[in-house]
């Protein structure tokens, strides 16, 4: 199972900027990043190399900051990759709170990453459909 | 000594004995005071009637300060034998001083009002508020060992500490704020502690900050305990000066000992019985430091009718909020203290929170920044979604007016130690 760091930020400029540049001072490395955003407020989303210690990092620095499971499933970067995967969730029922990806190697794999309600049995359907889910370690190694 | 009071002679005195002591204690008290650089040319020889009391000026918070440190005092030093003293953060510190009888006056008014409720001698006393300069700690410790009780003097904070001293010593009555009750629960539950099958709490005096009635009835769910509100303030001693008896339906203000008047804060006339207006509050047996026709800032209204309980000492009403901060919000008066009530029932805000208010649009808005502190802070934008909706529901039931809530990051507001500002008026700039 995969963890993201989840960050509470005010609408104003610079939170990304001093976010990344504490992580980065802790030579974390960001798999990916998307904002949800509210208006006055948003939540960062953070998928690091290290979830256990850019949490402590921010934690540190005075944000709030959360811990969430995700999936974090291993695709092919072709025409499709992503069809496939989603079509075997939908038969699946299983209800996506959020979703992003980022290409690991270009042309080769990419990463989609899930936040999902029930993670144990959609990662139990994710397998049973033959799709590789990363762990905590395979993450932090690539 | 009867079981329902602890002075059934003095509590249940009729209205007219109760009027005849006051006006001999009245001028026993104008004697005493004369004697003080700040009275010494402001008051009456001698009163004939209660009704004088109105031609004598008031007695103001700035007159307090101004009169540090001694101005006010109406005895030799050596006979004083305590200090209580405010904070300060707002101007000068004001400085009330108490002779023995003052002391013992004092304490015999705590006991009066704790017995009221029901606390007796074989009661367990924990008191979680601070012990110092603040007169709600020491108040009811000398009070609950006059009565009696056995008293734990916890004093405030160390939770851990305070769970284990309820289970040890079998507590039965408590002093806390409402704000740190909810947060204690929360702790038990963690611990497994389920108060009403683990605790034998029965009796709690909560005070120190406003809260609301639903915030008195959910603790009293949670705990099961009878939750008390009382009034006091430092200047009239502190804790005790008025009480609910078990009726839980207004405060006994002990008239033996204080002369209760309400008056309109901008004429200052005095109203009927059932006005709304500011609380003015004349000691009657104050040696050290007698203050007259004192403006209390306090916002109130005194019970017309007689209480079933059987006492005669009237009854004043929850303080709605202070004279000098009023808001006019859309041509809505309210009191900041009426939202502060609310926010503070909520656990998830407590004490983090800041009242702005401001224009948008030539139109009033109160703004309610909450911060979002790491132990509530889930990841979950829909949980803080509903935190919004929530909180701006509970203060539209209670005042009417909805505000707008802003969620801000931890330690963005000043900080909640002590009285930090919690009310800022955009719209004076």
């Amino acid at each position: 199972m995969a963890s993201q760091v989840t960050v509470f930020v005010e609408n104003k400029p610079g939170r990304i900027s001093r976010i990344t540049r504490a992580l980065a001072d802790g030579n974390i490395n960001i798999r990916a990043i998307t904002i949800s955003d509210r208006g006055e407020y948003g939540l960062i989303n953070i998928l690091p190399d290290d979830p256990d210690l850019a949490e402590k990092i921010l934690l540190n620095r005075g944000f709030s900051v959360s811990r969430k499971e995700v999936i974090a499933i291993i695709m092919d970067d072709k025409p499709g990759g992503l069809a496939d995967v989603a079509e075997h969730l939908n038969q699946s029922n299983i209800n996506i709170a959020n979703a992003y990806g980022f290409i690991l190697q270009k042309g080769k794999n990419a990463v989609l990453v899930l936040e999902v309600d029930d993670y144990a049995k959609a990662e139990e359907i994710i397998r049973q459909g033959g799709f590789h889910t990363l762990s905590k370690d395979e993450l932090h190694n690539i | 000594m009867s079981d329902l009071y602890w002075d059934k002679k003095v509590e249940t005195m009729s209205r007219e004995d109760l009027r005849k002591l006051q006006l001999v204690r009245l001028n026993e008290t104008l004697a005493r005071a004369r004697k003080s650089l700040f009275y010494k040319d402001r008051l009456p020889e001698k009163l004939n009637d209660l009704s004088e009391l109105q031609k004598i000026p008031f007695t103001t918070k700035q007159d307090l300060r101004n009169s540090f440190p001694f101005k006010m005092v109406a005895v030799q030093q050596e006979e004083l034998v305590r200090l209580h003293s405010s904070s300060g953060t707002t101007g000068q510190a004001t400085v009330i001083y108490h002779t023995k009888n003052d002391i013992d006056n004092w304490t015999d008014l705590v006991a009066r009002c704790m017995y009221m409720t029901g606390v007796r001698r074989s009661d367990v006393f924990q008191n979680m508020m601070g012990y110092g300069l603040f007169t709600g700690g020491l108040g009811l410790h000398y009070g609950s060992e006059r009565l009696g009780s056995l008293t734990i003097p916890a004093s405030s904070g160390n939770s851990k500490r305070q769970i284990m001293l309820m289970k040890s010593f079998k507590t039965t009555v408590i002093h806390i704020t409402p704000s740190y009750a909810l947060h204690l629960y929360t702790l038990m539950k963690d611990e497994g502690i389920e108060p009403k099958r683990d605790l034998n709490l029965k009796i709690a005096f909560l005070g120190a900050e406003p809260y609301t009635e639903e915030t008195r009835k959910r603790l009293e769910e949670l705990y099961g305990f009878d939750a008390f509100n009382s009034y006091g303030l430092s200047e009239m001693n502190g804790p005790g000066v008025a009480f609910e008896c078990k009726q839980k339906d207004g405060m006994h203000l002990w008239e033996d000992h204080y002369i209760l008047e309400v008056i309109n804060p901008k004429t200052g006339e005095v109203l009927e019985d059932g006005e709304e207006g500011e609380i003015v509050l004349t000691t009657l047996t104050r040696e050290g430091m007698p203050i007259i026709r004192y403006r209390t800032g306090d916002i109130a209204f005194v019970y017309p009718e007689a209480c079933v309980c059987g006492r005669t000492h009237r009854r004043i009403s929850r303080i709605k909020g202070r004279s000098d901060d009023m808001l006019i919000i859309n041509g809505v008066n309210l009191y900041p203290m009426q939202i502060e009530e609310v926010l503070m029932g909520i656990p998830e805000v407590g004490h983090n929170y800041l009242i702005e208010i401001d224009k948008v649009e030539y139109l009033d808005r109160i703004n309610i920044k909450v911060e979002v502190r790491p132990e509530i802070f889930k990841g979950d934008l829909n949980a803080l979604e509903k935190l919004k909706y929530r909180i701006a529901d509970e203060i539209k039931s209670n005042v009417l007016v909805k505000p707008h809530i802003t969620l801000v990051e931890p330690n963005s507001l000043p900080a909640s130690e002590g009285k930090a500002v919690r009310v800022i008026d955009k719209r004076k700039k």
